[in-house]
């Protein structure tokens, strides 16, 4: 079980971190929204361990319903997802690891009102959205679908790994307003993109013929960082690892980008705040493969000419055209060209009311944020994505249950399902600060059924100078 | 002794969540059950000859005969691999007073007849459009020589007539044929 469960950790999930957004005792809560204010003086994440995050996330299916081991005909089942799903549901995965991570609180005076974090961390995202008309195409063929517009835009497809060198500052401006920004440099391990297909091929009752079929492709495939790996001579893994390693550290493709946020607290219990992150690009003159289709082609079949004398001019002219035009329409291009990525661009706002403060005889352990015990609200969370923004809206329980443990509990609409219920935990032991935070625990008792699942932990060494 | 007791709390949690956690009554193994059995159609020949065709200098001609040779559609590997039948469709719209018989033959490179059919179009009357159609099923060892082909020859052959007239520069009407083909594939995993 356990080993399923990392499995499924290595596919990545939804990309929407609803747990941690705000979990302001987890110093990766500041990657969500630079200007949250943490909780400690400074801090150390353990190397690789200080933030691991996977999910996925497919919007119209699970994978029970495709292989579910109920006795039914695979290929009916597959027919019956092809046709449900919609060309818009897609799939997804994304991971993200912390290579590592740190901060510290600064500023002059008692008060240090300002917070600099930064950190290194690889990030994987992929998603693809259902090519339904391909599929009806390799599924059923075009003979049963006579008037049918098979659009080729249906292919779309995005996937990445980067790594992220990042610095972010978190400035009090007064008692109500914090803000904060992340600068953010991009190392591009592997880009592959497939988002701009454009065109149809329709089979229609023909005029001329009994069928006259009509293709109009603009197909672009483009891909950096794969090729060189991919097409080496050696068989010897070892040189890919060193090629990846310098990739890694600023040798990939390279992109800049921007954090922004802001906290805004009218009064001591109410909490405003909004984030917008991977506001960045990446460029690609690396490495590049490019693969395009472009073309315009109406066929109705091949005319003979019967010539006046035989054996003299023949059909094959024809025909010969006709195979020259089908070579030139799916003639592949492989041009290779540079092109811009745009970073999948999140947003996460949040309104938030705390109450319930501790009533505490010695200390009052809780100063900076009044004592309070609880907090409810609600989360928005949009990312752009190339066809249509995905977005979530959580509501979410916040208790501090005594010092040192915290837990979160949310509730999520998303693309994926209604009935997402996630739980997280934040512990601290001495100065070592441990959290586990996931969602969709319902579905646990049977991951088959589970239409998104993501699942963070992590480890971090976290000083508190105040008391 | 607080440490040990969130210790546990979070331990349990961690246990909780890993050993609720399970996949259950799912065989991924289906997958190797996959077939996809596209049936694609796909135009083939095509033409409209004027009854004027078939007189030249004022005497009728019998035969017209053309043909397409270099057809490489058969010899892909994936074709030959994965089409399990093939389904010729012909249509002749004849609205010329006589009698067509029309040949289709296929041969490989060294001219060899692998497979042909015949099929007549039905003389008209009065100029009126008569409509015959024929499907070939190519399955077995039909498909297999089918798979053989790589030229294709297609024949007009104009019938007697019953009353002994003939055709001339001034005959009205055409033949008109028209054709696709249903290429039945059967792809497993």
């Amino acid at each position: 079980m356990v080993v399923i469960l990392m499995l499924v950790g290595c596919f990545g999930s939804s990309q929407n971190k609803q747990l941690l957004f705000g979990f302001n005792d987890i110093p990766q809560s500041v990657l969500i929204n630079p200007s949250t204010v943490l909780d400690n003086d400074y801090y150390v994440g353990f190397p690789l361990l200080s933030h691991i995050h996977a999910g996925v996330g497919s919007s119209g299916i699970s994978a029970f319903d495709l292989f579910a081991d109920d006795g039914r005909d695979f290929n009916d089942k597959l027919r019956q997802v092809i046709f449900q799903l919609d060309r818009s549901d897609f799939f997804m995965a994304t991971q993200q690891v912390d290579i590592f991570s740190g901060g510290f609180a600064f500023g002059r005076g008692i008060e240090k009102d300002r917070y600099l974090s930064f950190g290194m961390y690889l990030e994987s995202d992929a998603i693809a959205y259902h090519p339904k008309d391909y599929a009806i195409l390799a599924y059923e063929g075009n003979a049963t679908n006579i008037g049918r517009i098979f659009d080729v835009s249906d292919l779309n497809v995005s996937g990445e790994v980067v790594s992220v060198l990042h610095v972010g500052l978190t400035k009090k401006m007064n008692n109500k307003l914090t803000l904060g920004g992340r600068g953010k440099i991009y190392s591009s391990v592997f880009n592959v993109t497939s988002t701009q297909n454009r065109g149809s091929f329709t089979t229609q009752e023909g005029q001329n013929n009994l069928l006259i079929h009509t293709f109009n492709l603009d197909f672009t495939y483009n891909s950096s960082g794969i090729a060189s790996l991919i097409d080496d001579e050696n068989t010897d893994i070892s040189n890919d690892i060193k090629t990846l390693r310098k990739r890694l550290l600023f040798g990939g493709n390279l992109g800049l980008g921007l954090d922004f946020g802001f906290t805004y607290q009218p009064s001591e219990q109410w909490t405003i705040e909004g984030s917008l992150l991977d506001v960045g690009f990446i460029r690609h003159t690396k490495d590049l493969e490019t693969y395009t289709v472009n073309g315009q082609y109406v066929y109705e079949g091949i005319n003979p000419l019967f010539p006046v004398v035989p054996d003299d001019q023949t059909a094959e002219d024809y025909w010969n055209d006709v195979a020259d035009n089908f070579e030139e329409l799916f003639e592949i291009d492989t041009t290779a060209t540079k092109y811009t990525t745009w970073r999948p661009t999140k947003l996460n706002a949040a309104v938030r009311y705390r109450f319930g403060k501790k009533l505490s005889k010695d200390c009052n352990c809780y100063a900076d944020d009044g004592g309070y015990l609880n907090a409810v609200g609600a989360q928005l969370f949009a990312i752009r994505r190339p066809r249509a923004p995905q977005i979530a809206l959580t509501a979410f329980y916040y208790r501090r249950m005594f010092e040192g443990l915290q837990l979160k509990a949310t509730y999520t609409l998303d693309s994926f399902s209604f009935t997402n219920v996630g739980l997280g935990v934040s512990t601290d032991i001495g100065p070592v600060n441990l959290y586990v935070l996931a969602d969709n625990i319902l579905e646990y008792q049977n991951l088959a059924k589970a239409q998104s699942l993501s699942l963070q932990f992590g480890l971090n060494l976290v000083f508190r100078n105040s008391p | 002794m607080l440490d040990s007791k969130l210790n546990y709390i979070a331990c349990c949690f961690i246990l909780l969540l890993t050993c609720i956690a399970c996949v259950k009554d799912v065989d991924f193994d289906q997958a190797e059950d996959l077939t996809l059995t596209p049936i694609v159609a796909a135009s083939v020949v095509y033409t409209d000859v004027p009854a004027s065709r078939f007189s030249e200098n004022g005497v009728e001609i019998q035969v017209v005969r053309d043909s397409i040779a270099n057809i490489e559609l058969f010899t892909e590997q994936f074709v030959i691999d994965n089409l399990v039948r093939t389904d010729l469709v012909f249509e002749a719209t004849n609205s010329i007073s006589r009698e067509f018989e029309v040949d289709v033959e296929f041969l490989d490179d060294a001219d060899t007849l692998l497979d042909s059919f015949t099929f007549n179009a039905f003389p008209s009357i009065l100029t009126n459009d008569v409509v015959t159609e024929t499907v070939e099923i190519y399955e077995n060892e039909r498909l297999e020589a089918l798979k053989q082909t790589t030229k294709m020859v297609l024949t007009l052959r104009l019938l007697p007539s019953t009353d002994g007239s003939s055709l001339n520069e001034n005959s009205t009407g055409r033949i008109i044929l028209k054709s696709k083909g249903l290429f039945y594939l059967n792809v497993s995993a």
